[in-house]
């Protein structure tokens, strides 16, 4: 028995062994599927031999005239529109967001029940559906075409408040002990959020940022709509895939692929920066007994 | 919660600044016409006919400064600026035009119209495929009998028919060059085997090296059919119901099938066009004068250019006929007259010979004028010979029902898997009854929605009315996946409600948009459902 037992454990140790080789393996093979179309784009986006789509992904000869090229074009306009949208949107949304998590998680209040449950069923319905009449009301306002970019940040932020789920949720999980102390120590409710609660849902802050800033930065059906034809209100999403008809393909398909490098440079920056507060929020606070 | 508020007031506050400064910074600026009030009082009958000749003093009835929106493609773009620059310099009427120039493709160009008549360009690139939605969509003024006799004797005759419709003609020709032929590797297909399919693929098979010819798109599949002698041709009626002339489905159209087959069944055959598949290994692609650039600066002085070859059924050859199209510049019908007029002013000058000229320098685009096909840098042009040489053997390309696109390029699959005449009746058989749906359009209700994923009506679900006198019922099934939302509307108007009551009685009907444009909105969970249209245009939406 005892005998039996031992044998038994060791084969769990190599079982081990082996399923985590496996995992690995797969893991490694997945990883690699993952990567190789960035690693192609960002390639091909030093690829100056010629500008349309090859059969090989190795540059033949490196260089930067394709990121040139893109300075040189409307694109640092649709950056711009992109970026200010996103980040005006980020802030604002996130601003909303946590107020009314705060509000709703907190307070309590006549109609609570009734808004959140309002909320949630307008939350149901696509918000493409919207668009044509969103659509006309910005035309009346002036702010399509050229004025996309405060239409859009409009369209964005102005529905945001539905969006509470992740950070109620997490606000309901912080011990209202906390809020208590607080408020015995003199604190208003304000000061609870941004003193007690906010540095407790850090985690939540900075993924509340992150979905605010990824929103408008990927968008396109509502911003080809809101824009219509015009350059100087495009994002970069809309006046990108201008690129991609068959007349212009050939000239522009280095281009593209140069700009869809510089599209990914902040998103990447902002997940590599905020990655550290994550992790930190996520081991930071507690009640003390 | 009194700071709560104070938050509250701020956000809107800031909410309020930034639609109210969004209003002062633009909206419609309306364009100023300086010294020229008389001007205002001047109507044109109709665009184009105001060519009254300035006097000495270099200033006319047009005088003035306009704000002008062009649409047109992104290589175009950088010349169109420069061609209205000179238009502003050499124009002895005191026009100046202040020109936006935006990158909206010839392609594009009737979606985003139609769209939005009043937020498009004042004047629009377009393919012709689009001629008549936009006549239809009233975004194309109509030419004055000046302007008709500027088109009609300026440019040959596909291009002037291309932009005419019931006797008037609508917009100004720019190109004849949309359509496909062949590029080929001298290296790899000589010179003398080039009017061969068989002897191409031959080649082709020899040296290892592709043939890119995209018959898995109905624009170059059709090629084969219109070869064996079919046709297919569009047309509708004054109320936007269609109707087809179609013999796909006969002797002509097996051929056809065979040849299909033929050429797929090749080892080196591939469905791709774009001169770009030189770099991929190919020696032989199909395409268009779009390509011309990209197609010699990879192959250099062995790049050839040819008209499309001849394919051979049971010994018989058959020429590959392809669709022959043309761009057009559109000038959307205006409010105030004087800029009409100046708008068609600057379309004749920006389709005229020089300009066209101009462009087929700067990318090649073959011109519709035929003076400026006479010139020599043209008539010289290889590219452009292939693409006279194909004009011969092609069929100019009508307005084409949306749907027939997807119908026709299943045809391609269907060929290639099999060489067998009656599976190839089949699917000609399964053609023919997707053509009379098509058709029968007139006769149905369109779910566009999320029933097929909130795309445009290529692939929306139509479904055909059971009209017993009074009702007009219709089953439909839901799909499993999740519940579903949409419009229903009528045929060929599928933007608003079009005369449909809200949708007010129905089992599990989960929301019907109560505010007046979106009364046509239903979502519904899934199962199956009777939809019934009363006399007065009333839906119901019951479960079965």
């Amino acid at each position: 028995m005892n005998e039996k037992t031992q044998k038994r454990h060791i084969g769990l140790k190599a079982s081990q062994n082996i399923s985590n080789i496996i995992v690995y393996v797969i893991l490694t093979v997945m990883a690699v599927i993952w990567l190789i179309p960035f690693i192609c784009i960002v390639l091909q986006s030093f690829r100056v031999e010629n500008t349309w789509p090859v059969g090989y992904v190795a540059p033949k000869t490196w260089g930067f005239d394709n990121y040139i090229a893109l300075w040189n074009s409307d694109f640092k306009r649709w950056y711009a529109n992109t970026f200010i949208i996103a980040l005006i949107v980020a802030v604002i949304q996130t601003i909303i967001v946590l107020c009314m998590s705060y509000t709703l998680s907190r307070f309590r209040f006549k109609s609570r029940a009734g808004l959140m449950r309002l909320m949630l069923i307008l939350g149901m319905f696509p918000g493409m559906l919207s668009m044509i009449i969103l659509y006309r009301v910005l035309k009346d306002l002036g702010l399509t075409q050229a004025n996309a970019v405060p239409g859009l940040i409009l369209v964005y932020v102005a529905s945001s408040g539905m969006g509470y789920y992740v950070s109620k949720g997490f606000f309901d999980t912080l011990p209202k002990s906390l809020d208590e102390a607080a408020r015995i120590d003199g604190a208003t409710r304000a000061q609870v959020l941004t003193k007690i609660i906010l540095p407790l849902a850090k985690p939540i802050v900075i993924y509340t940022i992150l979905t605010a800033f990824m929103g408008p930065w990927g968008d396109f059906v509502f911003a080809r709509y809101i824009s219509f034809g015009t350059s100087s209100g495009m994002n970069v999403a809309v006046g990108m895939w201008n690129w991609l008809t068959p007349d212009m393909i050939n000239q522009r398909y280095t281009m593209f692929c140069a700009g869809g490098v510089i599209v990914a440079i902040p998103v990447a920056l902002l997940f590599m920066f905020l990655q550290k507060y994550y992790v930190e929020g996520v081991t930071g606070g507690a009640v003390k007994g | 919660m009194k700071s709560m508020k104070k938050i509250l007031a701020l956000l809107l506050a800031a909410v309020m600044v930034f639609s109210l400064a969004a209003c002062g910074g633009g909206g419609t600026t309306p364009s100023a016409d300086s010294g020229s009030s008389s001007a205002q009082t001047t109507k044109a009958p109709e665009g184009g006919d105001q060519t009254t000749k300035a006097p000495e003093g270099g200033s006319s009835e047009l005088a003035g400064t306009y704000d002008v929106t062009v649409w047109c493609a992104d290589n175009i773009v950088d010349l169109t600026k420069k061609q209205i620059e000179a238009f502003n310099n050499s124009n002895t009427d005191g026009i100046k035009i202040n020109a936006t120039v935006e990158n909206v493709g010839e392609g594009d160009a009737a979606t985003q119209m139609i769209t939005d008549v009043e937020a498009g360009g004042d004047l629009f690139c377009f393919a012709q495929d689009q001629f008549a939605r936009l006549v239809q969509a009233n975004a194309l003024s109509k030419l004055g009998a000046k302007a008709a006799e500027f088109v009609k004797n300026g440019n040959d005759e596909g291009a002037v028919n291309a932009a005419t419709m019931s006797g008037d003609i609508y917009a100004y020709p720019l190109t004849a060059d949309n359509t496909y032929f062949m590029y080929y590797d001298k290296s790899v297909v000589s010179d003398d085997i080039a009017g061969n399919l068989n002897d191409v693929i031959a080649a082709c098979e020899k040296a290892k090296k592709y043939l890119a010819f995209d018959v898995g798109n109905a624009w170059y599949l059709a090629s084969f059919f219109f070869g064996a002698g079919c046709k297919s041709e569009w047309s509708t009626d004054k109320d936007g119901h269609w109707n087809v002339n179609d013999d796909f489905n006969s002797e002509k159209g097996l051929v056809a099938m065979q040849g299909l087959h033929d050429i797929q069944s090749s080892p080196m055959f591939l469905s791709k066009s774009g001169a770009s598949e030189f770099d991929s290994n190919a020696a032989v692609v199909v395409s268009g004068t779009w390509d011309s650039g990209t197609a010699s600066a990879i192959l250099g002085d062995n790049l050839g250019v040819a008209a499309l070859p001849k394919y051979t059924v049971d010994g018989k050859d058959y020429d590959l006929v392809s669709f022959m199209g043309y761009k057009l510049l559109g000038v959307k019908p205006q409010t105030d007259s004087v800029k009409a007029a100046v708008l068609h002013r600057l379309a004749q000058y920006l389709t005229g010979k020089d300009a066209q000229l101009e462009r087929h320098a700067a990318v090649g685009w073959g011109p519709s004028n035929k003076e400026a096909q006479a010139d020599d840098a043209v008539a010289k042009d290889p590219v452009l010979n292939a693409v006279v040489k194909q004009a011969q053997k092609s069929v100019v390309q009508g307005q084409v029902n949306d749907g027939w696109w997807n119908l026709a390029a299943a045809l391609s699959a269907a060929a290639k898997d099999t060489d067998k005449k009656e599976d190839y009746q089949a699917a000609l058989d399964t053609y023919v009854a997707g053509l009379e749906h098509l058709k029968n359009l007139k006769e149905g209700l369109l779910f566009v929605g999320a029933w097929n994923g909130w795309d445009n009506a290529d692939e929306s679900d139509t479904y055909i009315l059971q009209d017993d006198g009074d009702n007009k019922t219709v089953t439909l099934d839901v799909p499993e996946s999740d519940y579903m939302g949409g419009r229903i509307v009528n045929i060929g108007s599928w933007e608003n409600d079009k005369g449909f009551a809200q949708v007010k009685e129905g089992a599990d009907l989960l929301n019907a948009d109560a505010a007046g444009d979106d009364n046509n909105i239903v979502f519904l969970e899934p199962g199956n459902y009777t939809v019934t249209i009363n006399g007065s245009n009333e839906i119901t939406v019951k479960k079965n």
